[in-house]
């Protein structure tokens, strides 16, 4: 295929043990707190570098002529002002302090560590990067020319005209700049329901998931909890719908309930392992042939009561239960029994 | 498969490996450092590969994958860690690969000719009282010139203290001239006009200072000559390895523009090391010598076994030492070239 990449800012990255992982690559604006960062550390380093050499002098009572002290003051602030990037990614394994401080490294665009002659150049072309500076004298007269004030238009436009947002100097360096997020866990999302493992039970055994069900089915799961109830109904009814049909469930099965019930079902059930305990669920079916037959207590499914507030004391063990779910509206007055 | 089992079996593995990373990006090195605990990590790593490469068939949660990409990548980055500078590859940068291509690049002499050409020729002007008499003053400005005047107006002599006071900001000032000559080279314009400024003003002081009549011109030609030969080399060159990056973004050579890019600041920066190079023996030279009231004879000569130094360096150095051979291998190649060509035209007529 030739354009199966997905219209994002990752990027696949592929070892020499031809294993193919993605990075998340950083823009612009994720990048220029970390340069400001840097030129403060800079403009930091280079004035504890002028009080140190004032210390020296001081305990030596100047015995060490002030002019060595003032040369080694300038080779000192050459070298920190061209050379801090350079040495910053080369020994800290890609990073400068602005880039560790926001997260964000440097690698090469074939996924391995940056050397120093990538470093050497990224750094170097970073004032090209700069590029155009604008020249406050030609606003006011007075202003002596020495301020220029660099836009960063060239390397602005660059980043974000190239796949892999580099700017001049990552593309003569061949390095780009990507997030490396240092907190993260392994998301594991639980079904805590217990009506989930009671509903899939009644799933057929021969139902297949496939590959992009179970995606959206764990997409769905991990989201859910940013979503109000409401909204998780809307969201999960399009795929429920053709479901309910093949499973021959009630057509009034609770939307969310089932998605988590599929989901259990897919990831977490073990065929091997003994049907759930349903516990006070026993009995009820959502099979939709015995829809009505049993009266008001048959059903482990939910009303969608957001939809149809007019039978609200039907399947009111449900609806018990999602005032626990912390859901006060669903809480109508006939809801106990 | 069911997930939930194998999430469990798995992520104690990738729990040690996760703190195995900590372990390395804080200390730089695993806490039991040992080859075991080296084995160690590369074990999980490569299991935590082989997790991320069956994810899919796995069928596991996009959020556990998105997790094992960033957990392969970071071991991936520890496990490879960045060469660092290392300071005896330098030596054959500035000494081997930097000389031939200088020799060889058309760059440096673009930027050569361009930056001697516009001294000399602002020099003549300058140099020039009857023709144009008000060159140098407009390009430097009066105020400029007088500086200057006042400035040489003493005959040099000078102490220790302010020798290694100068060195130091020459140090500082030319380089930064000349690293930024190189940056602005990827952008082609602002360094061509970096290196034409600092020619035609270099060139109309020491137009002016040439002068018979100007006033301190004789201190002026003692201080510069010593070192001229050296500084003035280091900017051409600086100004000729930025255009290389500059000219690599369109002279692609059949590569595509982004390779041809990197290929060029790969060939640029040992140029730039030498330029660099140059650039610190300048800033010595000026620092002790050029102010020093050493006899000008002294000087003179420093200049032309400097100047001989770089023609050395640049010619024989720099000249191919591959070119008999290469020429030889071309004779070669072209012999069996035939042959070559014969294969897949046989092959074309046995298919047909």
């Amino acid at each position: 295929m030739p354009s199966a990449h997905p219209l994002d800012t990752t990027i696949a990255v592929v070892t020499p043990e031809n294993i193919a992982f993605e990075y998340q690559l950083a823009g612009p604006f994720r990048r220029l707190p970390a340069y400001l960062i840097d030129l403060a550390v800079r403009f930091g380093l280079i004035v504890l570098a002028g009080l140190f050499l004032l210390l020296v002098g001081i305990t030596t009572q100047f015995s060490i002529p002030p002019s060595f002290l003032a040369a080694s003051m300038m080779i000192g602030y050459f070298l920190i002002s061209w050379f801090y990037g350079t040495l910053m990614e080369t020994y800290f394994n890609g990073r400068t302090v602005g880039k560790w401080a926001c997260g964000l490294r440097v690698i090469c665009v074939d996924g391995r560590p940056i050397d120093g002659t990538r470093a050497v150049i990224r750094n170097l072309l970073r004032i090209a990067d700069l590029f155009p500076y604008a020249a406050l004298s030609q606003l006011d007269a007075d202003i002596p020319p020495v301020f220029l004030i660099p836009t960063g238009i060239v390397g602005l436009v660059c980043t974000i005209c190239t796949r892999r947002m580099q700017r001049l100097g990552d593309l003569a360096a061949g390095t780009m700049v990507v997030i490396d997020e240092r907190a993260w866990r392994l998301p594991i999302a639980k079904v805590e329901d217990p009506r989930a493992a009671a509903l899939a039970s009644f799933i057929p055994g021969d139902y297949r998931v496939s590959r992009s069900m179970a995606r959206t089915l764990a997409t769905y799961v991990e989201r859910r909890a940013y979503m109000t109830p409401g909204r998780r109904r809307e969201v999960a009814r399009g795929l429920t719908e053709p479901l309910l049909q093949k499973f021959e469930f009630r057509p009034d099965i609770d939307p969310d309930l089932l998605m988590i019930a599929l989901y259990h079902w897919t990831f977490i059930a073990d065929p091997r392992d003994p049907p759930p305990d349903l516990g006070p669920l026993a009995g009820h079916s959502p099979l939709a042939k015995d829809f009505g037959k049993a009266g008001t207590n048959t059903s482990t499914a939910l009303p969608d009561t957001a939809v149809r507030p007019s039978e609200p004391d039907e399947e009111s063990l449900v609806v018990a239960e999602i005032v626990d779910d912390a859901q006060p509206n669903a809480a109508s007055p006939g809801a106990t029994p | 498969m069911i997930i939930a089992a194998v999430l469990e079996k798995r992520r104690h593995q990738w729990a040690e490996l996760e703190s195995m990373c900590d372990q390395l990006e804080m200390r730089g090195r695993i806490k039991k450092a040992g080859p075991e605990s080296i084995t160690r990590f590369a074990t999980l790593y490569r299991s935590a590969c082989a997790d991320l490469a069956l994810a899919d068939s796995y069928q596991l949660p996009p959020a556990t994958v998105s997790y094992l990409h960033r957990l392969v990548a970071r071991a991936h980055n520890n496990l490879y860690r960045s060469n660092q500078l290392d300071p005896s590859s330098w030596i054959e940068t500035v000494f081997v690969i930097a000389p031939r291509q200088i020799f060889i690049d058309p760059c440096v002499r673009i930027a050569t000719v361009l930056f001697f050409g516009l001294f000399a020729l602002s020099m003549i002007l300058a140099y020039n009282e009857s023709t144009f008499p008000n060159f140098a003053a407009s390009v430097m400005g009066t105020q400029q010139i007088e500086q200057l005047e006042t400035m040489y107006a003493e005959p040099l002599q000078g102490s220790l203290d302010h020798y290694v006071q100068m060195a130091g900001f020459y140090i500082m000032h030319n380089t930064g001239i000349g690293l930024q000559c190189f940056a602005f080279g990827i952008l082609i314009i602002p360094c061509l006009f970096k290196l034409s400024f600092n020619a035609v003003v270099l060139g109309a002081a020491f137009g002016y200072m040439a002068r018979p009549d100007s006033s301190g011109g004789d201190n002026f030609m003692h201080f510069v000559t010593a070192h001229g030969p050296f500084e003035l080399t280091a900017i051409a060159l600086a100004g000729g390895a930025g255009l290389r990056i500059g000219v690599g973004l369109f002279s692609t050579g059949g590569l595509s523009r982004i390779d041809s890019l990197f290929q060029a600041a790969r060939q640029a920066v040992p140029i730039m090391a030498a330029s660099a190079t140059l650039f610190f023996l300048a800033a010595l030279t000026e620092g002790f010598i050029s102010p020093s009231p050493l006899p000008y004879t002294i000087k003179a000569a420093w200049a032309i076994l400097s100047a001989g130094l770089i023609s050395f360096y640049f010619v024989v150095l720099g000249f191919p030492h591959d070119f008999v051979a290469s020429q030889d291998r071309s004779g070669s190649a072209e012999h069996y070239d035939p042959l070559g060509d014969d294969l897949p035209g046989s092959e074309a007529s046995g298919a047909t």
